[in-house]
């Protein structure tokens, strides 16, 4: 009988490389990273339960999941809001998988792990924002999209869920992008396309912003 | 031609998939097959205000009822359809 192995390998892995790209001469204008190795649980109320799941997220979380686009950060986790009723939480290590939040959700919410379907990738740097704006027609400027700032939307025809994280510590805005794993490597491209002329700084990390 | 969805906000068009007339509500069980012809293939041909079914696919995967004027795409109300979870829009 044939062996299976299950080795959870990067949709980024043969696109990726790090290193510079685009424009030479210049300090790097946008930052690509590629977050790996995160668990991604998507919850969703149950019909009618949307006021039982508010409740327990708040008891597993101890904070109000949200119910607007918005990102809620808890030590461990971070809260992205993807729709009316739902949302992901993504860690790290674990501590919010599967298992766990089936216990948690399991009188409220249906639960789907999300955490090998999707590619998170981190962009960040003085032209992030020219770079992203090449390709999403949302207003990115911080009046309109402060940190904490969530959205369901389609970048290049892709959908993503994006959201404005914490700033770098040198001040800089940083937006984190989950893309499902299919689309990752064409979503990549084109965005090392619309990168390239203001010079781009690749890199992959397990550390999650 | 924007759309603000009750979920997400303002956004392109492009975001969104039409479905159709709202309006038309399945006959009972039971109805006469010139009830369900209609029902399945006749369409009012409206110039003027219309409601409609729009899907934010490339969004919140949220269906939406809209009510468009078809002649200037003047949009007058959006709400979440039937159905749609949380019955408190987010903006
Ligand atoms: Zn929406």
């Amino acid at each position: 009988m044939a062996e299976f192995s299950w080795i959870a390998r990067s949709p980024l892995e043969k696109a990726l490389v790090v290193g510079g790209y685009g424009a030479r001469g210049t300090t790097a204008g946008v930052s690509l990273t590629e977050i790996r190795n995160f668990d991604l649980i998507q919850v969703m109320a149950r019909r009618g339960k949307a006021a039982e799941l508010a409740k327990a997220a708040e008891t597993r979380f101890g904070v109000t999941a949200p119910n607007a686009p918005n990102a809620v950060r808890v030590p461990d986790a971070t809260l992205i809001w993807s729709g009316p009723d739902q949302f992901l939480v993504l860690s790290k290590g674990g501590i919010h998988a599967m298992e766990k939040l089936s216990q948690a959700f399991s009188q409220s919410a249906s639960l789907s792990d999300q955490s090998h379907a999707r590619a998170l990738i981190s962009v960040s740097g003085g032209k992030a924002r020219s770079m992203l704006a090449k390709l999403s027609s949302l207003d990115l400027h911080p009046a309109a999209f402060p940190a904490g700032t969530a959205a369901a939307t389609a970048v290049d025809h892709t959908s993503i869920n994006l959201w404005r994280g914490s700033d770098r510590p040198d001040g800089q805005a940083v937006f984190n992008l989950l893309v499902f794993a299919t689309f990752a490597e064409s979503l990549w491209h084109t965005m090392l396309d619309a990168a390239a002329e203001y010079s781009v700084e690749i890199s992959h990390s397990e550390a999650l912003a | 031609m924007r759309i603000v969805c009750p979920f997400c906000g303002e956004r392109e068009l492009g975001e969104f998939t039409y479905l159709g007339d709202a309006k038309s509500a399945r006959p009972a069980a039971g109805a006469s097959e010139d009830e369900v012809f209609d029902y399945v293939y006749m369409r009012d041909n409206v110039a003027g205000p219309m409601s409609e079914y729009w899907y934010h696919g490339g969004g919140c995967r949220a269906w939406l009822k809209v009510a468009r004027n078809t002649l200037t795409h003047e949009i007058s109300s959006v709400e979440p359809a039937a159905g749609v979870g949380a019955k408190q829009a987010a903006r």
